[in-house]
């Protein structure tokens, strides 16, 4: 893992100016981009630190907060209690599910081939979303809360508030994790263990803690994600699903490990989207810069690691 | 002997399906015969040690070529197959320049995102292919006649089958899996692992192609969702890791058990029938890595060789 902002400098100063020209052109595009950028970051941030650590991509990551969605969702259906609210329980319960998770079935491929850990965390994947599908079918549903569409004006400029809300949670997970893993005992073996497991064995950290600790809380963040996306998504059994790609595809931007780049990856790629979303006649094409952008960096990064 | 038997038995049951099934066991067979095809073909590229999940993208590809080659420029169906097969060949040709110089998980996830690319490249070319409502050909090929598309998808499969098997046997064979097994000795023992991969990729994303144009011949009608769906990657995947991978005998096994089995649980539990297909696979790669076949062969091979290395060349 690497925690150097040094590297970053350059990648901040054309994010800076990214968004700059993007403000002048249109500062909806900007404003709408550094929204669902920083929530791409945000839900991408569990996903980089599994991957990170562990070494295995958890295919199964979108379908985890979709059972984050729905817990949620039930418990504002049956105690009226409010999505942020629901935060709290829906943390614990996911931090224990994906505990049990772990230990049931990513705990045994841990140390094996990735063709294995892909194949069981695609099964994984595949087990929430049909039982999510069977528990509360595939119908779309919303919460109602009535500060989810609250919006403020600036100068003319109109936008929606809650969504900075996102911007908030992401800085907030991601200094929350930095602190742990440079400041606590435990984030230190974390830290430890994702740079050499065998090194961190040898010194005497308990590898196999670390590693349902870091699973368990990365599923748990999701909690946090699922509460301040709820108010303003519709849920849906698949809902969480394109979040796992696209969550890989800036872990794989910010390179392997490096925890502040998926913000910066995040809101760059988030930008581009809302900025094509934009051009009149060619929203469509907006999908495509995910993807397009993971297969550029992905070639350039080769090329230059070939040389 | 006893083996060749077998595989006689099994193609003669094969080949006069439809003198004795009725036409719900022959679009069962005909689905599970197309995923095998496709499970092989990934199989295929596995065996070069590439974890590739681009098979939906280049199924979707060859699907659209033919249809639209069919829609617009009346082609007869049958032609528009090949046109599907030779169109994802030449794009992974093309791609392949620059993909396959990535490894492990950066091939893999290019390859899906890739399968994303086409998909929304397809979908806002309005014009052409019809944007996200997709195109409806006037015609399934052969009028629809499901006896006649059962022979023809089961020739694609015997056709994958025996390519497969040709890996096997010939020369090549080493080649590849030289380069699986280690790619930096591969090299220095003078294979141009290159030229081997780019063979390999486009061979089997011509595959995929011809198997997605028969896919959509079937059912006369593209349009991105179900075209490029990620079924075609997640299925055939599932069923080369459910019978073994490395082998041409895994991958046929896997799609015939998991076929039968996801079938039968569609028809008892509408909703909701993948989920015990995600404890399958999970159990079989906790408890069965080598996939289904292995085990049971290696079972009975040891009753006559005891002590062979029965695992040697599969």
């Amino acid at each position: 893992m690497s925690f150097s902002l040094k590297k970053t400098y350059s990648i901040i100063l054309f994010l800076a100016i990214f968004m700059i020209i993007v403000g002048i052109w249109n500062p909806h595009a900007l404003m709408d981009g550094l929204q669902r950028g920083s929530l791409y970051a945000l839900i991408a941030l569990p996903l980089a630190l599994v991957l990170g650590i562990l070494g295995v991509l958890n295919l199964a990551h979108g379908e985890f907060l979709t059972v984050g969605f729905f817990f949620i969702y039930t418990l504002n259906a049956r105690f009226g209690l409010d999505p942020l609210a629901a935060i709290v329980p829906t943390v614990i319960f996911l931090v224990i599910l994906g505990g049990i998770i772990y230990l049931l079935t990513v705990k045994q491929v841990v140390n094996e081939g990735h063709l294995s850990q892909l194949l069981i965390t695609f099964g994984v994947s595949l087990v929430l979303l049909e039982v999510i599908n069977i528990i509360w079918t595939s119908r779309a549903r919303n919460v109602y809360t009535n500060y989810a569409y609250a919006s403020t004006e600036i100068a003319g400029f109109r936008f929606g508030t809650y969504e900075l809300l996102y911007v908030v949670a992401a800085i907030a997970v991601l200094i929350g994790l930095q602190l742990f893993l440079k400041k606590t005992r435990l984030g230190q073996a974390t830290f430890a263990v994702g740079q050499n497991p065998k090194g961190a064995k040898i010194v005497g950290i308990n590898v196999e803690y670390v590693y349902l600790f870091v699973f368990s809380v990365a599923v748990g963040i999701l909690g946090i994600v699922a509460g301040t996306m709820l108010p303003r998504t519709a849920i849906f059994p698949a809902v969480g699903s394109p979040f796992t790609l696209k969550s890989f595809a800036l872990a794989a931007m910010a390179g392997l490990g490096n925890l502040n780049g998926i913000l910066f990856a995040g809101i760059l790629l988030g930008i581009g989207e809302a900025a094509i979303n934009y051009i009149p006649n060619y929203g469509g094409w907006s999908d495509i810069v995910f993807f397009g952008v993971l297969i550029i960096v992905i070639l350039v990064r080769s090329y230059r690691g070939a040389k | 002997m006893k083996k060749n038997l077998f595989i006689l038995a099994l193609l003669i049951i094969a080949a006069t399906l439809p003198l004795y099934a009725g036409a719900y066991i022959m679009s069962v067979f005909t689905t599970i015969l197309i995923f095998m095809a496709l499970s092989l073909s990934w199989d295929m590229m596995l065996r070069t040690g590439q974890l590739s999940f681009g098979t939906a993208g280049f199924f979707g590809l060859g699907g659209y070529a033919s249809a639209l080659i069919v829609a617009h420029m009346g082609f007869n169906p049958l032609l528009s197959l090949l046109i599907g097969a030779i169109f994802s060949g030449l794009v992974a040709f093309g791609l392949g320049f620059v993909v396959l110089r990535l490894r492990e998980i950066y091939f893999a996830i290019t390859t899906l995102a890739l399968t994303h690319v086409f998909s929304v490249i397809i979908r806002n070319m309005d014009d052409l292919t019809g944007g996200a409502s997709g195109t409806q050909l006037s015609t399934a090929i052969f009028g629809g006649n499901p006896t006649k598309i059962y022979y023809m998808i089961l020739v694609i499969a015997l056709l994958v089958i025996f390519i497969s098997e040709v890996f096997k046997r010939s020369r090549i064979h080493y080649a590849i899996n030289a380069i699986r097994n280690d790619e930096t000795t591969a090299k220095s023992s003078g294979i141009d692992v290159f030229k081997y991969l780019l063979f390999v990729f486009v061979l089997t994303s011509a595959i995929q192609g011809l198997v997605g144009a028969a896919y959509v011949q079937q059912y006369a009608f593209v349009n991105p969702e179900s075209t490029f769906s990620l079924n075609f990657l997640l299925l055939p995947l599932a069923m080369a890791l459910v019978g073994g991978i490395y082998t041409t005998n895994g991958p046929i096994i896997g799609a015939l058990a998991l076929g039968l089995i996801s079938e039968y649980l569609k028809l008892i539990m509408p909703y909701g029938h993948l989920v015990v297909y995600g404890i399958i696979i999970v159990i079989v790669v906790l408890f069965l890595p080598q996939g289904v076949y292995k085990p049971i062969r290696n079972k009975f091979l040891k009753r006559s060789i005891v002590g062979g290395d029965s695992n040697a060349n599969t």
